[in-house]
This record gives C-alpha cells, sequence and structure tokens, in this order.
C-alpha cells in the first residue's frame, strides 16, 4: 500500500485522472455506483409519482364510484375512463398499474438498485461495484422495462387489467382479457426487468463476496450490506422463475401455446404456482432491504450498540431461506389440497420467528438509548411499528381457516399495505433522510422533514387502517363499485375516509419533493459524518468522490459501536483502531 | 463539490480480477439454472396432471397416438456434436493457457455450435410439417417449442459469443495464459449450456 500525504505528487496525478466529464458521461452512461444509485433514485421518485397517481384514482372511485374525476379526468384515455369517469375495465387497469409500477418500478429499485448501488461500495469500502459496465447496464435495461410498462396505456385494448398477479387464465386468454396487446407488454416489461434485476444482483453478491476492504469479515458488515446481500441471493434464484412465467405467457398470448389455458391441456394453477414462487421471495426482497436500513438508523440515534448483531444475521437468512418453502398460502383460496395448507400453514407462522427476533432486537436496540427524533428516527420507528400491524395481520392470512374468509376481502389489502407502506416505503423515506446528507452533499430540512413525516404516519393509518374493518366487513378487493352491494353500501363512510387519506398522502409526498428541492438549493453544507455514525461512507467527504476512498481502508471492528465505555466518543468509526481498555461490543 | 483525492491503491475502475469475474459468472449461471428449472417444472407439472406420472397407467408421452414422436436418433447425433464442442472449447482454453492460440480449436467449437442450431432448426421445420407447433399438439408441443426455443436462444448466444472471442484473438492475441477471463467466463457459460442441454435432452427425448 502506498501511503500519502496532502502534497504527494499522487495528488497532482489525480487531479488528471478526475476529468471533467460531459454531461452524457457524467449523468446517463456513468459506470460511477454512486451516480448510478442516483440515477435509480430519481427514476425510481417518477415511478412513484406515477404510482401514487393511479391509487389515487383508485382511492377516487371506491369513495365516489362513477362520479367525475375533476381536471384530470378528461385527459384520461378512453379505456380507462369515458367523459372523466372510470369505466369498471379502467379500475382493473389502474389497480394493475399502480401494483407493478409500485413493487417493480418504485419499491424494488429505491431499496435495491437506489440504495443497494450507493451504499453496498461504500459501506464494504470498495471503489465501485465488481462490474460497472453491468451495473449502468442494470440501470437501462430496468428504464427500457419502464418504458415498456408505461407504453401498455397507449396499446390497442389499454393497459393489462389482470391485477399485478395476472391470474391465468383471464391473462392468458385474450378473448377473457381484451388486452393481448397490454398483457404483452406486461410480460415483456417484466421479463426486461427481471434481467436488470439478476444483473444488478449478480453485480451485488460478487462485490460483497470479494471486494471488501481488508479487515472487513463477513460479521463486521453492517446489516444493510447483509440485508442486500440476502435480497441479491434471492432474487437471483427467484426472479428467473418468474422471468420463465412471463415468457410462457407471453407465448399463450402471442404463438398460441397453452400453458394456462385449459382448451388445449394447460394448468392455470401452474401459473400461480410460478408465480408465487417468485412472489413469496419478492415480498422478503422488498422488506429485508428496508430491514437492513432500518438497523442502521436505529442504533446511530439510539447511540447503543445494535441488539443481537449475529442474531440480525441469522434472522434475515432464516427469512431468505424459508421465504422458499411458503408460496402456497397466497393459494388457500384457489382450491388446494387441505393437507398442503396445513404444511403451508405451518411453515408460514415459522417465519413469525426470525421477523419477530428482528423487532424484539430493534426494541432492544432503542431501549435505554439516549434517543434522537431526527427524522430518519422517527420514519425508522415508524417502519418497526407499522412492520409489525402488517406482520400480525399476515399471521392471520397464514391461518388456512381464517385466510379462506379474509383472502379476498380489503383486510389483505391493508396487510400488504401495512407491510409495503408502513414497512417499506417509512424505511425508504427514513433512509432518504439519513444518506441525503451523503448522497448530495446539503442536510434536508429537519422541520420540514418531521411535518411530512408526521403527516404521512396520520395519512398513512387514516388510509389503510380502515381497510382492516371493510375487510372484516365483507367488502372484496378488486370491485370497482361497491355501492351496487347492499351489504357493503353501510360502509361507504369508511371507504370515504380512506381515500381523504390517501389523498392526504399525496399532497404530503409534495411537501417531501419541496424538502428536496429547497435542500439542494438553499441547505446547509452536509459535514462528512453529521450523525456521528460509525460506517465507512461517513469517513469520505460528503458527497465522496470519484472512487469513495483516498486510501483504502482498514476495518478493525464491526460497525456498530456507540457509547463504548472507556471511550470519550460515543462512536468509533469502523476505520479507527480502538484503544486496548476499550469494551468492543464486537471482534 | 468534494475535495476527495484518489490514490493508486484504490482505483475506481480498475477491471475485476479474473477470479472476480468467474465469480461473476457463477452466480448469473445460477440464475439461469432457476430459468431452466421453471420451465421444467412446468412442463412436468403439466404432463403430469394431463396424464398420470410415469408409473401410471395411460402415462404414455406423447398423449395422442396422431402426435409425432421427437426424432430421437437425429438429436442423439446432435447432442453428440453439441457435447464434442464443449470438449473442443476446453481444448482451446487448455491451449491458450500453454501460451498457443488456441484459434483452431475455437473455430471447430463454432462450426460445432453452429451445427448444433442449424440441425434444431431443421428438427423444428420438420416437426412442424408432422403437425407439432406452438399452437398444435397442445402442451406437447407448448413446452417442447418453448423449453427448446429458449435452450435454443442460448446456444446461438453462445455461438456468437464464441466468435467473438475467436476474431478478438485472431487480431489481437489479448489472450494470454495469464490473463484471459472473457475467454474463460464465455467457456463456463458454453459448458453450462451443454448440461442444461443434456438434462433437456433426456426429460424431453428419452422421459
Amino acid at each position: 500500500m502506498i501511503s500519502t500525504t496532502a502534497d504527494s505528487p499522487l495528488v497532482e496525478q489525480s487531479a488528471h485522472s478526475h476529468v471533467q466529464e460531459g454531461f452524457f458521461r457524467k449523468y446517463l452512461w456513468t459506470f460511477d455506483h454512486k451516480m448510478i444509485g442516483l440515477q435509480y433514485f430519481w427514476t425510481a421518485l417518477f415511478f412513484l409519482f406515477v404510482g401514487g397517481a393511479l391509487a389515487l384514482a383508485v382511492r377516487w372511485q371506491l369513495a365516489m364510484p362513477g362520479t367525475e374525476i375533476p381536471v384530470i379526468g378528461r385527459f384520461l384515455p378512453q379505456t380507462i375512463a369515458v367523459d372523466g369517469a372510470i369505466v369498471p375495465g379502467g379500475y382493473n387497469m389502474l389497480v394493475t398499474m399502480h401494483a407493478t409500477i409500485m413493487v417493480f418500478f418504485v419499491v424494488m429499485p429505491i431499496l435495491i438498485g437506489a440504495f443497494g448501488n450507493y451504499l453496498i461500495p461504500l459501506q464494504i469500502g470498495a471503489g465501485d461495484m465488481a462490474f460497472p459496465l453491468l451495473n449502468e447496464l442494470s440501470y437501462w435495461l430496468y428504464v427500457v422495462s419502464g418504458f415498456v410498462i408505461l407504453g401498455a396505456f397507449f396499446a390497442p385494448g389499454g393497459a393489462p387489467g389482470t391485477g399485478w398477479t395476472a391470474y391465468a387464465p383471464l391473462s392468458a386468454v385474450a378473448a377473457y382479457n381484451g388486452t393481448r396487446v397490454g398483457q404483452s407488454m406486461w410480460g415483456i416489461a417484466i421479463f426486461i426487468n427481471g434481467l436488470s434485476s439478476i444483473a444488478g444482483a449478480t453485480n451485488y453478491i460478487t462485490t460483497i463476496v470479494n471486494l471488501r476492504a481488508p479487515g472487513m469479515k463477513m460479521f463486521r458488515m453492517p446489516l444493510t450490506v447483509w440485508s442486500l446481500f440476502v435480497t441479491a441471493i434471492l432474487l437471483v434464484l427467484a426472479v428467473p422463475v418468474l422471468s420463465a412465467a412471463a415468457a410462457m405467457l407471453f407465448a399463450d398470448l402471442n404463438l398460441g401455446t397453452s400453458f394456462f389455458k385449459p382448451a388445449g391441456g394447460g394448468q392455470p394453477l401452474l401459473w400461480q404456482h410460478l408465480f408465487w414462487f417468485f412472489g413469496h421471495p419478492e415480498v422478503y426482497i422488498m422488506i429485508l432491504p428496508a430491514m437492513g436500513l432500518a438497523s442502521e438508523i436505529i442504533p446511530v440515534f439510539s447511540r447503543k450498540p445494535i441488539f443481537g448483531y449475529k442474531a440480525m444475521v441469522y434472522a434475515m437468512m432464516a427469512i431468505g431461506v424459508l421465504g422458499f418453502m411458503v408460496w402456497g398460502h397466497h393459494m388457500f383460496v384457489s382450491g388446494m389440497n387441505l393437507t398442503l395448507s396445513a404444511a403451508f400453514s405451518v411453515s408460514t407462522m415459522v417465519i413469525a420467528v426470525p421477523s419477530a427476533i428482528k423487532t424484539f432486537n430493534w426494541l432492544g436496540t432503542v431501549w435505554r438509548g439516549s434517543i434522537e427524533f431526527k427524522t430518519p428516527m422517527c420514519f425508522a420507528l415508524a417502519f418497526v411499528s407499522m412492520f409489525v400491524i402488517g406482520g400480525l395481520s399476515g399471521i392471520f392470512m397464514a391461518s388456512t381457516p381464517v385466510d379462506l374468509f379474509v383472502h379476498h376481502t380489503y383486510f389483505i389489502v391493508a396487510h400488504i399495505h401495512y407491510v409495503l407502506f408502513g414497512g417499506s416505503i417509512f424505511a425508504i423515506f427514513g433512509a432518504v433522510y439519513f444518506w441525503f446528507p451523503k448522497m448530495f452533499g446539503k442536510m434536508l430540512n429537519e422541520p420540514l422533514g418531521k411535518l411530512h413525516f408526521l403527516l404521512t404516519f396520520v395519512f398513512f393509518n387514516m388510509t389503510f387502517f380502515p381497510m382492516h374493518n371493510l375487510g372484516l366487513g365483507g367488502m372484496m378487493r378488486r370491485i370497482a363499485d361497491p355501492t351496487v352491494y347492499e351489504h357493503l353500501r353501510q360502509l361507504q363512510p369508511l371507504n370515504q375516509v380512506c381515500t381523504i387519506g390517501a389523498m392526504g398522502l399525496g399532497f404530503t409526498t409534495f411537501i417531501f419533493i419541496w424538502n428536496i428541492i429547497y435542500s439542494l438549493r438553499n441547505g446547509p453544507a452536509a459535514p462528512a459524518n453529521p450523525w456521528h455514525a460509525n460506517t465507512l461512507e461517513w469517513t469520505v467527504p460528503s458527497p465522496p468522490g470519484h472512487g469513495n476512498f483516498p486510501h483504502t481502508p482498514t476495518v478493525y471492528h464491526g460497525a456498530y459501536e456507540y457509547s463504548v465505555p472507556g471511550l470519550e466518543e460515543d462512536y468509533l468509526p469502523q476505520n479507527v483502531p480502538a484503544p486496548d481498555h476499550a469494551r468492543l461490543e464486537s471482534h | 463539490m468534494s475535495t476527495a483525492v484518489l490514490t493508486h491503491d484504490a482505483p475506481a475502475h480498475r477491471g475485476a480480477s479474473p477470479a472476480t469475474c468467474k465469480f461473476g459468472m457463477i452466480i448469473f449461471l445460477i440464475s439461469e439454472g432457476m430459468l431452466f428449472a421453471g420451465l421444467i417444472a412446468g412442463y412436468f407439472v403439466l404432463r403430469w396432471t394431463a396424464n398420470g406420472f410415469p408409473w401410471q397407467p395411460g402415462s404414455a408421452w406423447p398423449p395422442d397416438a396422431s402426435l409425432p414422436h421427437l426424432p430421437v436418433l437425429l438429436t442423439s447425433i446432435n447432442t453428440v456434436f453439441l457435447v464434442s464442442s464443449s470438449i473442443t472449447f476446453h481444448i482451446s482454453e487448455s491451449a491458450v493457457q500453454k501460451g498457443r492460440s488456441g484459434l483452431g480449436w475455437l473455430a471447430l467449437t463454432i462450426l460445432l455450435g453452429a451445427t448444433f442450431v442449424v440441425i434444431q432448426g431443421f428438427e423444428w421445420v420438420h416437426l412442424h410439417h408432422e403437425g407439432l407447433w406452438f399452437d398444435k399438439g397442445g402442451i406437447y408441443g407448448s413446452s417442447f417449442f418453448v423449453i427448446t426455443g429458449f435452450h435454443g436462444m442460448h446456444v446461438a448466444i453462445g455461438v456468437l459469443l464464441i466468435t467473438w472471442c475467436f476474431l478478438r484473438q485472431s487480431a489481437t492475441r489479448c489472450f494470454t495464459p495469464q490473463h484471459h477471463p472473457a475467454l474463460a467466463n464465455v467457456a463456463l457459460y458454453w459448458h453450462f449450456v451443454d448440461v442444461v442441454w443434456i438434462i433437456l435432452f433426456t426429460l424431453l427425448y428419452w422421459v
């Protein structure tokens, strides 16, 4: 290793290598993992806006069925709204596109694409990903798949309307769904998006295994990196199965094959098995990185080591392994053999154990800590509590007899949003507030952040909590107009409460966007380590330069040495050796 | 903006080491394995639900006697071609490791790989004439053409990759005994495609 001082000749050399790149090379076709992370970030924020708008259209229809959407209603395609009022088929398209976009184009790209890309090399002390070109290709494959899915709105017959699960035979027979082109484009988009995910995951696994800085043993890695590592393994194993299923669906629609068509000897249930074999690991693909991000934020603002670091790692591995054995619990209502149902019930309930380990460890971390309620911490704590609500309603679904009654109701809609919005999106917001200073070199505005948190928290629960009651009250999911059912009319006020909450959520997002724009222009400059955190990304300037680390860092201990007895400072960065008398948590 | 200074012990975009490239390739191939696992699982689920398990009476495949049987003999010969191409590729790689160009064996590999694709294409045309196609012959036709189509596409991409290696090597002699990660990774891919074919051949033609 070459040691350099500030005025050694190397400085001059690096000034040469730090060439000014044009706009194209800097922002569009870059090999720098940090810029690729930001590309993912902005693109996914755009899709968050699209997916959110679709959700608001859905909520409008449920609160005021058949009434004209003010202003924008007239601009919607004829397949979705006629004279500004949503038609039933169009409602299905909105639901389908909302879910598809939120899952494949918002949550996965932000968690794995943006934070995965940005944080993995920085947190393991590497200069970049193992395969920078592959990294950039993965981003552009994501963009291409995004164009294809948005293009489905303009396809003849309209966007796909078969739900994000695209159950056959509805999705596989053009005569049933009426959107052969739109549904095919959905399949193509999923396939290309899958290629992007596999390329990214391959890169992450390779990087984490091969490019760690000296001293960064696997069990010294921050939990964010661990979570992304397990997630990447799940992606590599689960996504190709969805790609195979999407290809079969495409062939059924366009080549006349009969994989999922009973008329030609095919099996509609095969689609469900293939889809959920991917779909359940997918659930953990979307929550594990969120858990990792929260595990990073909570110790920092509690000034305490994470409680049970190894237990957290083993719990994530257990969730990853068990995640492949539980897909049948999505199919209890598909006429599954009851013995098989029982097996899937049990394996599903077992997942509650590692999830509970994680939850109690977060609580153990916070317990008796010097808690600072900064915006990231607020979101992280909200993540834990909302995830607990979502996890507990998951147990209802795991139990076959209960699931048979609540599966096709709004109860499950409430459940999925508590884990995906209350879980993943809350963690994403917290992570944005936490790492924004590192990413852009500016601090986000704290009062605006608190306001954003408070309103998001209130409106989120206002939107989704009543859905539990709606579901138990008998409201079926995927119906365009609840008021046509006698037994649902009395529940209509609850639907309207949900919609008011959803609108509030929509408007609250503008506070977030305003905070980003305002802070990028006027925010105070961020120091290298504004939160006094330990992980390696905080040892370099904000934002880090090209190549991340002036010198390859050496790592001496784990990432969670906060308030170590015997040290003056209450934190100890991973690249700072501890004095002999310090009592460290990690080795 | 940042004042970070780069030094030479942490270059941003040094090419990944050959071992790292190989690791990445193996991860990618595991993913590819799951793709074929999904397709094969789908095939057997469909076949067994329609026709019963192999040990049950009436499990004959193809289900309908009027449907054409797959040309086992021709494909066996074709399989020999593909397996030999793996061997020739390996010989070429060993030659490169010994400091020779390996170009002759590489050319033979391309020839064998391309022959496989051509014979496979001939087989498709033949079966199409006999009345088996994506949309004919129910799940028998569907699964045969989609699975062999996916595999054939992989072989075709492999042939292109080997051709790319061949052109690079003949133009610049860039593969040295110490450093030939591109060749090694294409070889890995090619052997994978070969192994998948042996599994597919067994399951589609013999079982």
